[in-house]
């Protein structure tokens, strides 16, 4: 703003404008009249002509009566908003040897310079709300303003029209034009909505021309969502630019193991023509849960931005159904009640085998006369093991039926994230043979493997929950339904100590471990990737028929299973926390893991959270390890994690000793912005026609029409030159002598 | 025989009789009573003034077979239960016969069965005194008249050697009991499960034995092998009481429909 002292002249402010074009005009046509009546003269023409145009100034003088104003004034310059695109394509090279974030610069830095009158605000657009746009933090870090994961131009507008700051007269937009929204294919109607509210005209300037010498991954689209066992369609957009040779590229699906290495799931060979070519790969995710793919090109020579020839894709597969194993050892009422719940259930497919026959026991009939088929331990324990998503081992001894030798596998298969529920009974734990197996170090609980060991205690009981299992997310519908009461039990298998990742939910009222805690009845824990349930009893039926059962019309049962089977599967429900990375994690970038708790409660409080952060698709690289207390007041915590290098992660939170809570996320260079590197010059031009804008390309250094400022007067002064008597008589004086001189010159 | 084949013979049974010492002594103990509870129980239900089975032995043998030829555990001694006794929802099984007509039902009968139905127990009508013909006798019909009150929805349907109770274990071509009756059983079939089976074929007849060993009544017209079957059908109501339709999952159907194709149904 420019404050300036002005002197002027002026007419005298009790006339109209109108008024004073009036009188200029019947004077100057009075002016013309006598020049016309001077044809009629007979001498004394300059006389006439002078005093003559002396009287029309003396009387409009006379009419307008001046006066002189004296004003202090500022000029008040148009506030003009110019919105630096600050998404990560920014960041890549333009035209020359300079990054687009730095012709971004440049061209913001002559804006200024032309529009020194202006008023200007030069903000940063990327996801969201526009934030000031620091160029000075460039010099800690060059690509400090080229990060944001989005360009969204149009939210950047929404939120400058629904600010309550005074209304920009103008906007600029420096952009390389790969822009998020608008889109590419946007229409002149959908562009001209984006300064529908503001109503001004949006000039752009393009920061590059040149598209670079790059093949990449422009997009990978899944049709529908990823399912568990289904085979899903994912179309690959590759895209070759910037004069680049691209005839044929080999385009490969892994997916990305924490045991091994990726996995390849398909591939396939792109052609590619006008620059373009699709790809349509069908893969099969084998697991639930977050899953990350690394697609892949093979680039061809002179590519030069090898960074976006890989992506790496999380995709959170669902369950279309939940395919469980239920094998039992014998036929009784809790079999008969798991298999009926597992049966209810339409979102579980269940594949069972119940040991209906022992070898001693004595039919009476030929094997055509039964209705047995044999136990296929080796078909289903190696073959088919990765298919199910939990293998529920009830009341069933190892030994006879050859289990024993597919107990590594099995435990192999907790490990890389299966689940594994073992329920009580006379043949199950300790007296199944599983204790010192490997399938014993995936329990939760420890079992004693030394001779004479107790396999079970036969006094009935009631389980009772301890403080975990009040406040366990898995419990809470059997509570919501019976509080803290449970049925009586015949016995109970004899369990140990809890182990580490393992947490107990119900006890026995009276026995105790080795280590003089409580009997764990029902511990649950993780081990690896995977998860495992330790149900101590065989009466898990009497949820369902019994007294109690019928309190609740046998609802209990179920209840339980639920949560059981839910916190097995990881359901939301009954997790101890949800996990997700704000704004996505780009590689080597600083990056927040927002941690949502569960409400503590007094015995959780003190509780410690430990956060690990693993990479998945490279082993031995050292883990990210975090550890704070609880808070006490908040639900929701931000954890800032360091830089990363691009890959797949997992974050697994641990709330005290219990069971970790897992994510999955992947970290990328580029990205989203990074996957088409072309410059979109045309999206540019085209916005600024739709809003009545000026297009330009940085590197012509065109000027912008921007707008004119204002002024503004700060304070006044109106003086009349002489008083309005003085005017009107010098006004006659001359009137009069103008009269003598056409007197003489022989005019009436 | 020297010395050391002298030697050799008390070694051999020695060294046995040392394995087998330890196999007790360092063998996990086992578990005793634990397990029953889940075992098999057929209980006998009571209405009005009934105060037994109608062949009381029955129950007890039906789960001594069951023991003996299946891995499913059964209790010995079965408990009794009333129809309006609160124990009613205890187990997910009851076992109804008689002989003559059965007293309609209280409405405490009633509300005790419905409970135990809804809890999805299953009940097998036993008629122990079926017409000549086959068709139900006067318990038999009664009963089926009572159960219509505690089950108004639902209408008894014929169940034949497709039905998933004639291969729950055994492979049955028919149904048979003390008597031949009619080959099938008659069910109350609700949302694909069996919640009640009517047998028209003194199924307790051919089970009940007596204290001495001796079967208490005779098995006509078929004799021992009539005896035997019907007591293969009594352990495959019990397997399907404790593995409802398992046998009905896919993974059984080619083994299944390959024995059935070996021994057709007549």
């Amino acid at each position: 703003m420019l404050d300036l002292p002005s002197t002027h002249l002026a007419t005298t402010s009790d006339l109209p404008q109108w008024a004073v074009v009036l009188a200029c005009v019947l004077g100057a046509a009075s002016f013309l009249m006598l020049l016309v009546e001077m044809r009629r003269r007979e001498r004394g023409g300059a006389l006439i002509a002078i005093t003559g145009l002396l009287a029309l100034v003396a009387l409009l003088t006379a009419v307008l009566r001046p006066v002189k104003i004296a004003a202090r004034e500022s000029v008040v310059g148009a506030r003009v908003v110019v919105l630096g695109d600050t998404s990560r394509s920014m960041a890549l090279k333009s035209d020359d040897a300079k990054t687009r974030r730095e012709v971004r610069d440049l061209a913001i830095a002559a804006v200024a310079k032309q529009a020194s009158n202006a008023r200007l605000v030069v903000l940063g657009f990327g996801d969201g709300a526009p934030v000031p746009l620091d160029s000075s933090a460039t010099t800690r870090d060059p690509d400090a303003t080229a990060r944001t994961p989005r360009s969204d131009l149009a939210a950047a507008l929404r939120a400058l029209a629904a600010t309550a700051d005074e209304r920009p007269a103008a906007i600029v937009v420096v952009s390389d034009g790969r822009l998020d929204d608008p889109p590419e294919e946007a229409s002149e109607d959908s562009l001209r909505a984006l300064t529908e509210s503001l109503r001004l005209p949006i000039h752009t300037i393009a920061t590059t021309r040149d598209a670079p010498a790059d093949a990449s991954i422009r997009r990978v689209a899944a049709a529908g969502a990823a399912v568990a066992h289904v085979p899903m369609a994912l179309r690959v957009e590759i895209g070759c630019a910037g004069g680049l040779a691209c005839n044929e590229l080999t385009v490969t699906a892994k997916e990305l193991r924490e045991e091994g290495p990726p996995a390849v799931l398909a591939s396939g060979l792109a052609h590619v023509k006008d620059g373009k070519a699709v790809v349509d790969l069908t893969v099969t995710l084998e697991r639930a849960g977050p899953r990350i793919l690394d697609i892949a090109i093979t680039p061809p020579s002179g590519d030069t931005i090898p960074e976006n020839d890989r992506r790496f894709v999380t995709f959170n597969v669902a369950r279309e159904r939940v395919r469980v194993l239920h094998v039992a050892g014998r036929p009784t009422n809790d079999t008969r009640a798991l298999r009926q719940w597992l049966k209810s259930d339409a979102s579980v497919d269940v594949v069972a085998f119940f040991i209906l026959r022992t070898p001693s026991d004595t039919p009476g009939a030929s094997q055509d006369d039964l209705a047995l088929i044999p136990f296929p331990v080796d078909e289903l324990f190696s073959e088919h093991l990765p298919s199910f998503d939990a293998v529920v081992l009830q009341d069933f001894d190892a030994q006879p039926y050859g289990l024993e030798r597919h107990l590594p596998a099995l435990a192999k298969y907790v490990e890389t994230g299966g689940g594994l529920i073992m329920v009580g009974g006379p043949n199950s734990f300790v007296a199944g043979g599983y204790a010192g197996t490997p399938l014993a170090r995936v329990l939760p609980v420890a079992l004693d493997g030394s001779p004479g060991a107790t396999a079970a205690d036969t006094g009935a009981f009631a389980p009772a929950y301890n403080e975990q299992g009040r406040a366990a997310p898995l419990l809470s519908p059997l509570r919501a339904l019976l509080g803290d009461e449970l049925p009586s039990m015949p016995g109970a298998n004899v369990l140990g100590d809890v182990r580490p990742g393992g947490v107990v939910l119900w006890t026995h009222p009276t026995r105790t471990t080795k280590s003089g805690a409580k009997m764990p009845v029902l511990a649950v824990g993780d081990e690896g990737n995977g998860r495992a349930i330790a149900l101590g009893v065989d009466g898990g039926w009497l949820l369902q028929f019994s007294a109690l059962g019928a309190r609740t019309a046998g609802r209990g049962h179920g209840a339980l299973w639920d949560g059981l089977l839910g916190w097995l599967m990881r359901d939301p429900r009954f997790e101890p926390a949800q996990m997700e990375i704000v704004g996505g994690c780009t590689a080597g970038l600083a990056s927040t893991l927002r941690v949502r708790l569960l409400p503590a409660t007094p015995e959780t409080k003190a509780e410690t959270i430990k956060l690990d952060v693993m990479r998945i698709d490279e082993q031995g690289e050292k883990p990210v390890h975090v550890e704070r207390p609880r808070p006490t007041d908040a639900t929701e915590i931000d954890v800032p994690l360091p830089p990363l290098a691009a890959g797949g992660y997992a974050a697994r939170l641990r709330i005290g000793t219990g069971p970790a809570t897992r994510r999955d996320f992947a970290c990328e260079v580029g990205g989203d912005e990074w996957a088409d590197s072309r410059p979109d010059g045309d999206r540019l031009r085209a916005i600024a026609k739709a809003t009545g804008g000026t297009f330009a390309w940085a590197s012509d250094g065109a000027t912008l029409p921007l707008p004119k400022p204002t002024v503004v007067s700060a304070e006044r002064h109106v003086m009349p030159i002489a008083p309005p008597w003085t005017w009107a008589l010098i006004a006659a004086l001359a009137v009069g002598v103008h009269w003598v001189a056409r007197r003489r010159s022989g005019l009436a | 025989m020297g010395y050391e084949d002298s030697v050799r013979r008390l070694l051999v049974p020695a060294m046995a009789f040392a394995v087998v010492a330890a196999l007790l002594v360092f063998a996990p103990n086992p578990a005793r009573a634990f397990g029953d509870i889940g075992a098999f129980d057929p209980r006998v239900l009571l209405t009005g003034a009934q105060t037994s089975a109608a062949r009381a032995t029955a129950p007890g043998r039906w789960s001594w077979e069951l023991i003996q030829r299946t891995s499913a555990p059964a209790r010995l001694r079965p408990s009794t239960v009333r129809a309006d006794d609160a124990a009613i929802t205890d187990g997910p099984f009851v076992y109804w016969s008689g002989e003559a007509a059965v007293a309609p039902l209280t409405s405490s009968e009633v509300a005790g069965l419905r409970r135990f139905f809804a809890l999805g127990g299953v009940m097998l009508v036993d008629d122990a005194a079926p017409q000549d013909d086959g068709a139900p006798g006067a318990f038999g019909r009664s009963a089926r008249a009572q159960l219509a009150r505690v089950l108004p929805s639902a209408a008894p349907i014929s169940i034949a050697a497709d039905n998933v109770v004639f291969r729950t274990f055994y492979l049955l071509r028919r149904a048979e009991g003390r008597i031949a009756g009619p080959k099938t059983l008659d069910a109350i079939v609700r949302g694909g499960a069996v919640e009640v089976i009517f047998s028209s074929h003194d199924l307790g007849g051919a089970l009940a034995r007596g204290a001495t060993g001796v079967w208490e009544m005779p098995v006509v017209p078929g004799g021992d092998a009539q005896r035997e079957r019907a007591i293969r059908l009594a352990v495959n109501v019990a397997m399907y009481v404790l593995c409802s339709n398992y046998k009905d999952d896919q993974v059984h159907a080619p083994f299944l429909m390959r024995r059935r194709a070996l021994n057709p149904i007549p």
